[in-house]
């Protein structure tokens, strides 16, 4: 088998980050010097990040709630009810502090998610941009009217990170500004909203100056989300993890 | 009698936190939502019941959705409906023309594509050829889609590449 055929073997491996060493640099010293393999490895993570668009369906609440019953052993049903029937109030503190528990200990991603569905509603609406840009003194003022907070915001664009414009989308359950910036042909889109009452990762594994932020990688999109006193910033976008942290580090700098 | 709880978690629990894929992978397997329903009941019943045939330590996961797999393969038997729309992987590959070296071209093309366009091109596959992309796409590997799938590691490998060539065309035809 030719080196080019075996590396083309394991090229979704690669993909997948499933290669242990010494394959994995193998197949990436391989890419460095064949430039069809190299095409063919880039076209294949082009068709994971087109995959990544697919919808994903929600599974229904009433049935959640029917599954979750079932799973439940029947002495268990039984013990809870009686439980429920002498503990009542205290039974419903315990299980709050048991999610509470669970979603400390678990990291929610379902902000990250959002992020990245509320990017994809930005692409793909009809007038993504409602106001174009003419710099950040005209963007800004903008907004005032159409939110109730004020969007702060100091970077207003360079050559390598053009501001294209900005617009009010929803961000989860809430208004957001939406600032969208282009690094080459992608598409970055910068949400800035009020960061009261969502479920915040807590896990952070990337820093914007002194601020501690969470990047995550989601159906093929990067995010990078960070607070800033009352305000939440999320920036999605399909450009590199790297890329975007650079555009965190310049929308922070002071 | 219920296995002892794993890792603290009863085996109840620990099949509920699949739901959510599982219900996802249906609706691509079934493309019905009432159906995708009934199978995900099934699935969850069935793997309750069998409870005690699940070795330990192997992957809960890739379990369940062999189950809900089988069951839509039952439900499709006892209906036989329409035998020409449950083609076999071998259909796609009369459709799958090389499409080796567009190179940059494709990949920009790629970029442009909708939502919809990706729910048509995944509709276009057959259903087992739909199966091993998703799965994939769910982050099985290919041995465990070879295990939900019930076919050999090799069938994985060769029905995957197919199946994405398959896409990669479908997906430009609509990016054009």
């Amino acid at each position: 088998m030719s080196e080019c055929q075996a590396v083309r073997e394991q090229l979704l491996d690669a993909i997948r980050a499933r290669l242990a060493e010494p394959e994995r640099a193998r197949v990436e010293r391989h890419l460095e010097t064949c430039a069809e393999c190299r095409t063919i490895f880039e076209r294949e993570r082009a068709l994971d990040r087109a995959l990544g668009k697919r919808p994903t369906y929600a599974l229904p609440s009433a049935l959640r709630a029917e599954l979750s019953l079932r799973v439940t052993p029947s002495k268990a049903k039984r013990s809870l009810a009686r439980s429920a029937a002498i503990l009542g109030p205290s039974l419903a503190a315990a299980v709050l502090v048991l999610l509470l528990v669970r979603s400390w200990a678990n990291p929610n991603q379902e902000l990250v998610t959002e992020a990245v569905n509320d990017h994809l509603r930005v692409l793909y609406a009809e007038h993504p941009v409602e106001i174009e840009s003419g710099g950040i003194h005209q963007v800004k003022p903008w907004f005032t009217g159409r939110l109730d907070f004020a969007p702060v915001l100091s970077f207003s664009g360079d050559d390598e990170f053009p501001m294209q414009g900005g617009a009010v989308a929803l961000f989860v359950d809430r208004k957001a500004a939406t600032f969208i910036f282009k690094h080459k042909l992608h598409t970055i889109t910068l949400f800035v909203f009020r960061s009261e009452g969502l479920s915040w990762p807590l896990r952070h594994n990337a820093t914007l100056g002194p601020l501690p932020a969470t990047s995550a990688h989601v159906r093929g999109f990067n995010s990078l989300l960070w607070r800033d006193g009352d305000l939440g910033y999320a920036l999605v976008s399909d450009v590199d993890a790297g890329e975007l942290e650079r555009l965190g580090l310049k929308l922070n700098l002071r | 009698m219920r296995r002892p709880s794993r890792e603290g978690e009863s085996f109840g629990a620990q099949l509920l936190t699949h739901a959510d894929a599982l219900y996802n992978f249906a609706r691509y397997l079934t493309r019905d939502a009432a159906l995708s329903e009934d199978l995900v009941q099934e699935a969850f019943a069935r793997a309750l019941d069998a409870e005690a045939q699940f070795a330990l330590g192997s992957n809960l996961k890739a379990w369940l959705f062999r189950i809900l797999r089988n069951a839509f393969l039952d439900r499709r038997r006892r209906e036989r409906k329409s035998p020409v729309e449950f083609r076999e992987a071998s259909d796609d590959i009369a459709d799958a023309k090389d499409v080796w070296l567009r190179g940059d071209l494709e990949i920009d093309r790629l970029r442009g594509l909708v939502v919809s366009d990706i729910e048509a091109a995944l509709a276009r596959l057959s259903d087992d050829a739909r199966a091993v992309v998703l799965l994939d796409l769910e982050g099985f590997t290919e041995i465990e889609i070879a295990k939900v799938m019930e076919i050999a590691v090799g069938t994985v490998k060769s029905r995957l590449a197919r199946a994405r060539a398959v896409l990669r065309e479908a997906l430009q035809e609509y990016a054009k």
